[in-house]
């Protein structure tokens, strides 16, 4: 049976490697260090699996069939998805490796445990939603991954609970993964951020702050006691942290999380945070 | 509303029909079950009235970048004051 070893959530924007030089070098210095710290503590766990959680930002799926979530079964995935979104986000297309047994473990498991997930079992392409964190945590595509996809790019939205909940099944998938020693799940995207709205380059950092305390206490109750208005007040973008959820949900009830970073970068568009869950090593 | 995503979506994801509707709009507009305004609108690269109409932003970002209207320009629909002088909330 695997261990679910590691468990980290990060921002997925793309002005990360795309455009770092735009960002204060103080606010840059401290989120890099952060994925740094990150990568590191990946590597030291050696993982034979990353389960990254992420949105998709109509990459693959559109309004004709947009899933609520989606586990990607594909033996590799394409990314970034065109060569010109490459050069935007500096990542040279390459393909990633899938963990298709554990991913296929994963989706049959989510079925027989009240959760109906959409597959996709090829022709899933990455976008910065993975391209991003991905070069900063693991640079040299090292460790298979297993995408897992949650809608938040277009309302209606899966709640916050049912995300949480998601997470809760998804630790239970992993530890009863045969195929896999130890595994870690990364959540990306978020916080507070605007796409194609007037409010672009603003930053909530109010809410990204308030989000921060709640994943800090390990509460479920104060984590997803999110409603569509609070989140829109921290941008369209803000839906995104619907990954951290399931995250937390995979973490466990009541663990609590470890802020590596914060900073609201407007440079990049987003309030940017690293953190980790405190199991493990970490504790 | 459908039809106007699935063509933002496919202007973004075909480059080569990218390239007729810079063309011809026209000619594929008429491919799609438009509203009107909505047809007018997208003909005129008018994408503050697109999202005054409710238009995923996310799909109208990206389809302006792939059909030649600049993040800035794109920005600056939306926080312009439109024809009854309102602005959006930027």
């Amino acid at each position: 049976m695997a261990e679910l070893s590691g468990v980290f959530a990060t921002a997925h924007s793309p002005g990360l490697t795309g455009f770092p030089e735009r960002a204060d070098p103080g606010k840059r210095d401290a989120v890099m260090a952060a994925f740094g710290e990150a990568g590191k503590r990946i590597a030291d766990i050696g993982p034979d699996a990353i389960v990254a959680v992420s949105v998709e930002h109509f990459t693959n799926f559109f309004l004709a069939n947009l899933p609520a979530f989606a586990v990607v079964t594909s033996k590799r995935h394409l990314g970034p998805v065109t060569k010109e979104m490459g050069e935007f986000l500096r990542i040279p297309q390459r393909y990633y490796p899938g963990a298709p047994e554990l991913a296929r473990h994963i989706y049959r498991y989510a079925l027989g445990h009240e959760f109906d997930p959409a597959l996709a079992d090829g022709g899933f392409d990455f976008d910065e939603n993975f391209c991003v964190p991905l070069r900063l945590l693991d640079a040299d595509d090292s460790i298979p991954v297993v995408p897992i996809v949650v809608n938040g790019v277009n309302p209606p939205y899966p709640t916050p609970k049912r995300c949480h909940d998601f997470g809760r099944m998804l630790r239970g998938a992993i530890e009863s993964a045969t195929t896999a020693r130890k595994v870690v799940v990364l959540a990306t995207g978020g916080l507070s951020h605007w796409v194609g709205m007037p409010q672009a380059g603003q930053i909530n950092e109010r809410f990204d702050r308030d989000f921060l305390i709640r994943l800090e206490s390990g509460d479920p109750g104060r984590l997803t006691d999110y409603d569509d208005a609070v989140l829109d007040a921290a941008g369209n973008g803000a839906h995104e942290i619907r990954t951290w959820l399931v995250a937390a949900g995979a973490a466990g009830v009541g663990v609590p999380f470890e802020t590596l970073a914060y900073e609201p970068v407007p440079e990049w568009l987003t309030g940017t945070a690293v953190a980790a869950a405190r199991i493990g090593a970490h504790q | 509303m459908y039809f106007l995503h699935k063509l933002l979506w496919e202007l973004r994801r075909d480059p080569a029909l990218a390239a007729r509707f810079r063309d011809d709009p026209d000619a594929v507009l008429d491919g799609y079950e438009l509203d009107p305004a909505e047809r007018a609108a997208i003909a005129a690269r008018d994408f503050r009235t697109l999202y005054d109409r409710g238009a995923n932003p996310y799909l109208l970002y990206f389809c302006a970048l792939q059909i030649g209207v600049s993040r800035a320009d794109y920005y600056e629909q939306l926080r312009a004051a439109d024809s009854e002088g309102r602005t959006l909330n930027g």
